[in-house]
């Protein structure tokens, strides 16, 4: 592809309309200032070129200029395979896309909207981009062709265009005359399959695809054919089960009715005997009751004469008992009051008892009387002797002053306090020691103590005063001892206030004596204890009583003793004893108590006795009755029964008779019973059953019949659809497919084979030729950095891999090499390939502001490699350092930004 | 009496084996049938004895029962017919049809009891199940040896190889059930049981029109004479069948033999009723390529049917034709390599899927693509 000229408007910083071209075949250079819009020329050409017009989303929505809503559109002329074309793009708002072709020198519309994209697309790349924006690997050739800014290293190439470099390379291999005949190797694999080996589908899909998709449908309706036929031979097959069934029934049937016949036979046989025995065995019962009732009579007549002379002889014999019986109901009667006139003797005794028995009671509260009074006596007696202590112990204390515990602590704080002052005075004297060697006399003149004191040899005597000490040895010395000004005073005077404390505590004790105070506090708290003691025993004997309670109960004691005394006198002699007149009493009262059991027992012996014989009078008398009414209901009874007309003679003869004629009825019903025994089953129930069996088995013929109808009436539909002959055809359909799906198989695998044996082979001969391009890689950055980093060494997809430097023959990896050389090496490799990609066409190369790391030197040779390479290659450059390319032979330079403003100058 | 002996029409049999041409050879059944009716009055026959089978199976369509019980229906004389293990008497059989009460002289013999017919009596055996291990002759017992006695039954006679007994018949049914003559149906080929005096009493009369290729003897139907009770019948067979089928088996050896093949195919007769199967294997030179499209053509063009099987033919390993026509370079190494792996003996490893079958077609592919548009 060359390019031709490029327009644009609406594109980031081309927010008017831009032109640029036209360009020459050989070297271009499109120079401005940064920011000017190279790239943007470079991007609006490629959008273009590949791009769907439809493209949209944020990366395509940032091409419009900021802050205008302006649609991005391009327009891009450009040649390709020997023809001219011109592409027009509008993007985003209403976008569209026009290609168009020259032809006899003008531009002919050949193809808009999507068919355009796609076709402009199909030139470039064999790997045309989706619905949205073309990425780096849709490019197609220019993926080497153009490098963008900042990025001549490429990296991994497309499979397409790996392919494109092979076909190129292998086209050298093959030779001419190979290519028409690989094509349509390649053709006849795409018609078969996707370009990564799958049966292609849809609309182009392949013979065998669709004949597969054929076949399935085949397949699908054959096994429906052969479901159809397996339910209309299964409808037969059904047909003959019910058929047989409706047989089976029928015969079943028939064989039920045969046996039904016999068994209403013996049914009505049955039920004539079974009629018959019931009215023998009526015919007996009618004889039984009739017998029964002479029987009945005949029995009841003798046993009413039995009766009534027995009720006669017991009315005869009461009758006779009863007068006995009265006389003795008497004479039970007199003993009965005797004995309760006993009784009523022994009572009156009962007084005396209770005499007895108060007199012993009350000797008993006299004695306990007695006691009471002694024991009142006694305690008055204690209590009077305890408050005469009492009264002589609280007298005892009252004389006794002793201090109590207060005042005695009072007292030893105020000795404390005196005793501390004095050793403070002690301290505060000036103390003079005089150890005498001899005997004699010290004059004390001033101190303590003034005056005279004798002295001992070898016995210190102490003088002490304040504020000095002043004493005269007489004929020997005048001593002073005088120290610093003390308080002694001070201490003096506490001392007296302690002394007249301890005074004025001490005082009523008439001791200061800290023991005697201590012994009389000891002395007063034993005459408490003892006062406490008497007291509590007082209270105790007291019991919460009042001395005079106890007085006045003893009063009332006395006063029941005195009332008792003048009853009984002698108790005024001696005392009774309560507990021998207690027993005398009980004796008395034991005696009266068995006596009064005695004479009650025999009360009630009589009682009873006399109830006993009244008892049995009344029930004579009863009994007398019950006879009498007894006998005359036997006596109407007998006149019932006798009242047939009948003698006695007659009644028999007629029993006899009866008896005759229910045994003969009796032999009757048994000949009857025992012809029924002889069957075995009910002969009813049976034929009963065997009419519900043949119901039954007619019902089931019937739905078999039902059935059967129901399922020929499926034969007839299945049938009528012609199963099996529906199945032939799709068997044959089937199988007719079969054998084309086999056959396009055959040539889809043999097309396959071929295309893949093919691409193998020419890989392998690419793989060999691909030499050449590291060979002309290297001999491009040979000459333009020299020998010293050797050969260049290519990888898998022709990229850069590594340098082999001369001296050490090893790869070297190219982070190894500046980064000028870096970009060298990427240059001379693109434009190695390219030269190879060019060699059936003349393709245009884009180099935007590339070689940024070369130095001025490297850049000379750079661009006498560029003017050989313009000789098969379209060059498009574009920089901001123009004069960095100045030395390029036959270049045409386009000042990008003099168009810029040209043209806003002509929109103005 | 003079009568015809067919069975097996088979009719509205499938034939998946002969791709679209199966409507065809159906009708070719019917065409065939009514050549028997024809045969029957051409020889005068008394009545005409239908062994089974007439029909492929129960499910035929309708309108071929109809069409077939016209054709019998157009019998000059009665036709008795019995049901076969393809078409038996089952529920819903081809036998309902109402067709079958409308036709004076067709009689479908429904049960197993003597049947009056001219010049004799008929004992048929109707077959009411499609399987079965009864020999379905064994009702027939002997009796007045006064009038001809013919059986009429389909089934295998005794020494026939099968996996199961399936309606089995005896060798010596007809001696057996004191018959004169014991008509068969059920095997396709026509085939006589000689009795010890060399009489033939039992035959298959076979298929009235052959059903696929490599059957024997198949295409007739027996014209059978018996002058009286105990009379050796007359046998003879006729031709009824329209159709060939053949199978033509050629080793390719020599140059030229691809085209004495196409010659021979080119003369063969009546190519518009034969079916024909041609099977080519051996060495594939190059340069005759082009004469098996050729042979295609021929065959597509002028036969009812036809299946070339060309994959037994291979590529000379040696043959350096196949490099001649190519280019030199990849397309000479891709030729070498194809030719190597269409080769059968090739040790070296194969690519997934190439057989020596899809190789030698590749290279076959190949050679077209070269050749394309050459003249």
């Amino acid at each position: 592809m060359i390019l031709r000229s490029i327009r644009a408007s609406g594109w980031r910083c081309f927010a008017d309309d831009i032109s640029v071209g036209p360009f020459q075949e050989g070297l271009n250079v499109i120079y401005a200032p940064n920011a000017t819009g190279k790239s943007t020329l470079f991007e609006a050409m490629r959008r273009g070129l590949l791009d769907g017009h439809r493209v949209g989303g944020k990366e395509v929505e940032v091409i419009r200029p900021w802050g205008r809503a302006l649609a991005p559109a391009v327009m891009v002329e450009f040649s390709h395979g020997g023809q001219e074309y011109r592409i027009t793009k509008r993007l985003l708002d209403t976008p569209s896309s026009k290609l168009e072709r020259k032809e006899n020198g003008r531009f002919t519309s050949l193809a808009e909207a999507g068919k355009a994209d796609e076709m402009v697309r199909a030139m470039l790349s064999g790997n045309p981009p989706g619905r949205g924006p073309s990425r780096e690997e849709h490019w197609g050739l220019a993926q080497v062709l153009w490098a963008p800014q900042g990025k001549l290293a490429f990296g991994r190439l497309s499979d397409d265009l790996l392919a494109a470099v092979r076909a190129s390379l292998g086209a050298q291999v093959s030779g001419p005359a190979a290519n028409p005949v690989e094509r349509k190797v390649e053709e006849a694999y795409l018609r078969i399959f996707t370009p990564s080996g799958r049966y292609k589908t849809g609309k182009d899909a392949s013979a065998v695809v669709q004949l597969s998709d054929r076949l399935s449908a085949a397949l699908t309706e054959h096994a429906q054919s052969v479901t159809r036929q397996r339910d209309y031979e299964e409808a037969a097959r059904r047909v003959e089960d019910l058929r047989a069934r409706r047989m089976q029934a029928r015969r079943d049937a028939d064989e039920v009715i045969t046996t039904l016949r016999e068994a209403r036979v013996r049914a009505d046989s049955f039920q004539k005997l079974t009629s018959e025995r019931n009215e023998r065995a009526a015919r007996v019962s009618e004889e039984e009751a009739r017998h029964s009732e002479l029987k009945g009579r005949i029995d009841g007549i003798a046993a009413a004469r039995k009766e009534v002379r027995e009720a006669t002889e017991d009315l005869r014999r009461i009758e006779h008992d009863l007068p006995l019986q009265q006389s003795e109901l008497r004479d039970r009667e007199s003993e009965t009051e005797q004995a309760k006139s006993a009784l009523e003797d022994v009572r009156r005794e009962r007084p005396a008892i209770d005499a007895a028995r108060a007199l012993a009671e009350e000797a008993r509260q006299f004695v306990d009387n007695s006691k009471a009074l002694a024991d009142l006596d006694g305690l008055l007696q204690k209590i009077g002797t305890a408050q005469e202590a009492l009264s002589r112990r609280k007298g005892e204390r009252a004389e006794l002053v002793a201090p109590d515990q207060k005042v005695l602590n009072a007292i030893r704080k105020a000795v404390k306090k005196r005793d501390d002052a004095q050793l403070r005075i002690d301290a505060s004297l000036i103390t003079l020691e005089v150890v005498p060697e001899r005997s004699g006399k010290l004059v004390v003149l001033a101190g303590e103590e003034p005056g005279e004191v004798e002295l001992s040899a070898g016995i210190p005597k102490r003088v002490t005063g304040s504020p000095e000490v002043v004493a005269d040895l007489p004929g020997i010395s005048r001593l002073r001892a005088s120290g610093p000004a003390g308080s002694v005073e001070e201490y003096r005077a506490e001392r007296a206030e302690a002394d007249r404390e301890l005074k004025r505590l001490t005082e009523p004790f008439r001791t200061s004596d800290i023991e005697s105070l201590e012994a009389l506090l000891e002395k007063s708290r034993a005459l408490d204890k003892r006062i406490d003691a008497t007291e509590t025993q007082i209270e105790t004997w007291l019991s919460g009583c009042a001395v005079d309670e106890i007085r006045r109960q003893r009063s009332e004691l006395q006063a029941v003793r005195a009332r008792m005394l003048e009853g009984h006198h002698e108790w005024q002699q001696k005392a009774p004893d309560p507990l021998a007149l207690k027993a005398a009493a009980e004796d008395v009262s034991t005696s009266f108590k068995a006596r009064i059991d005695a004479a009650e027992a025999r009360r009630d012996a009589a009682q009873a006795a006399l109830l006993e014989t009244g008892r049995r009078k009344d029930q004579l008398n009863s009994e007398a009755e019950a006879i009498r009414k007894v006998k005359a209901s036997l006596e109407a009874r007998l006149a019932e029964l006798t009242g047939d007309g009948r003698s006695d003679e007659e009644r028999a003869e007629m029993l006899k008779k009866t008896t005759l004629a229910w045994a003969a009825a009796r032999l009757k019903l048994e000949e009857s019973e025992s012809q029924l025994t002889g069957f075995k089953d009910n002969p009813v129930d049976t034929a009963a059953r065997l009419e519900k069996q043949l119901q039954a088995a007619e019902e089931a013929a019937d739905r078999a019949r039902d059935d059967e109808k129901t399922e020929e009436g499926k034969i007839q539909g299945l049938s009528a659809q012609g199963t099996y002959s529906l199945l032939a055809a799709a068997e044959e359909k089937v199988a007719a497919l079969q054998i084309e799906v086999a056959g396009e198989e055959l040539r889809a695998g043999a097309i396959r084979l071929l295309h893949d044996t093919l691409e193998q082979c020419r890989n392998e001969a690419v793989a060999a030729v691909a030499g050449p391009v590291e060979a002309i890689a290297t001999q491009m950055f040979q000459r333009i950095a020299g020998g010293r980093l050797g050969h260049l060494k290519l990888g898998d997809s022709f990229e850069p891999a590594n340098v082999v430097p001369e001296v050490s023959g090893e790869g070297v990896s190219l982070a190894s090499v500046s980064g000028g050389e870096q970009e060298q090496i990427h240059l001379a490799t693109r434009l190695a390939l390219a030269e190879v990609l060019a060699r059936e066409e003349r393709q245009m190369v884009v180099l935007d502001d590339v070689m940024t790391f070369t130095d001025a030197g490297r850049m000379a040779r750079v661009m006498a490699i560029l003017e050989e390479e313009a000789q098969r290659l379209q060059i498009v450059i574009l920089t901001c350092h123009p004069e960095r390319y100045r030395g390029l032979n036959g270049a045409q330079f386009v000042d990008l930004e003099g168009l810029l403003a040209a043209s806003r100058a002509s929109d103005t | 009496v003079r009568f015809i002996h067919t069975a097996d029409w088979q009719l509205g049999m499938k034939a998946a084996h002969v791709g679209g041409v199966a409507p065809r050879l159906r009708e070719e059944r019917l065409a065939a049938a009514r050549r028997v009716i024809g045969v029957a009055r051409d020889r005068a026959a008394e009545f005409i004895l239908v062994a089974g089978d007439t029909f492929e199976d129960n499910g035929v369509e309708r309108t071929l029962i109809q069409k077939a019980a016209d054709i019998l229906g157009s019998s000059p004389v009665p036709v008795y017919v019995i049901p076969g293990n393809h078409d038996p008497l089952t529920p819903g059989s081809v036998w309902e049809h109402p067709a079958w009460k409308t036709m004076r002289h067709v009689h479908v013999l429904r049960e197993e009891k003597p049947v009056e017919i001219p010049g004799g009596m008929l004992y048929p055996c109707p077959v009411k199940d499609r399987q079965s291990r009864k020999d379905p002759t064994m009702w027939i017992v002997t009796g007045d040896a006064g009038a001809i006695r013919l059986g009429l039954a389909h089934g295998n006679v005794e020494g026939v190889p099968q996996p199961e007994p399936d309606h089995p018949i005896a060798r010596d049914a007809a001696a057996r059930a004191g018959l004169d003559y014991l008509a068969l149906g059920h095997w396709h080929s026509t085939a006589t049981y000689p009795a010890g005096d060399g009489a033939v009493r039992m035959a298959y009369s076979g298929t009235h029109e052959a059903t696929g290729f490599g059957e024997r003897d198949s295409g007739n139907v027996l014209a059978v004479d018996i002058t009286g009770p105990g009379a050796s019948p007359l046998v003879a067979p006729v031709r009824t069948g329209g159709l060939a089928w053949k199978v033509v088996e050629k080793d390719i050896r020599e140059p030229g033999d691809l085209r004495r093949v196409r010659a021979d195919i080119e003369s063969q007769e009546s190519p518009g009723s034969t079916l024909v199967e041609l099977r080519l294997r051996g060495l594939l030179a190059a340069d005759e390529l082009r004469e098996i499209p050729r042979i295609e053509e021929i065959l597509a063009s002028r036969f009812l049917f036809h299946r070339l099987d060309s994959s037994g033919l291979r590529p000379s390993p040696g043959d350096a034709s196949w490099m001649a026509g190519l280019p030199p370079g990849t397309l000479q190494t891709v030729a070498a390599r194809l030719q190597e792996l269409s080769n059968p003996g090739f040790a070296g490893k194969r690519p997934d899927g190439a057989s020596p079958e899809v190789a030698s077609r590749a290279l076959i592919e190949l050679y077209a693509l070269i050749t394309e548009g050459s003249p």
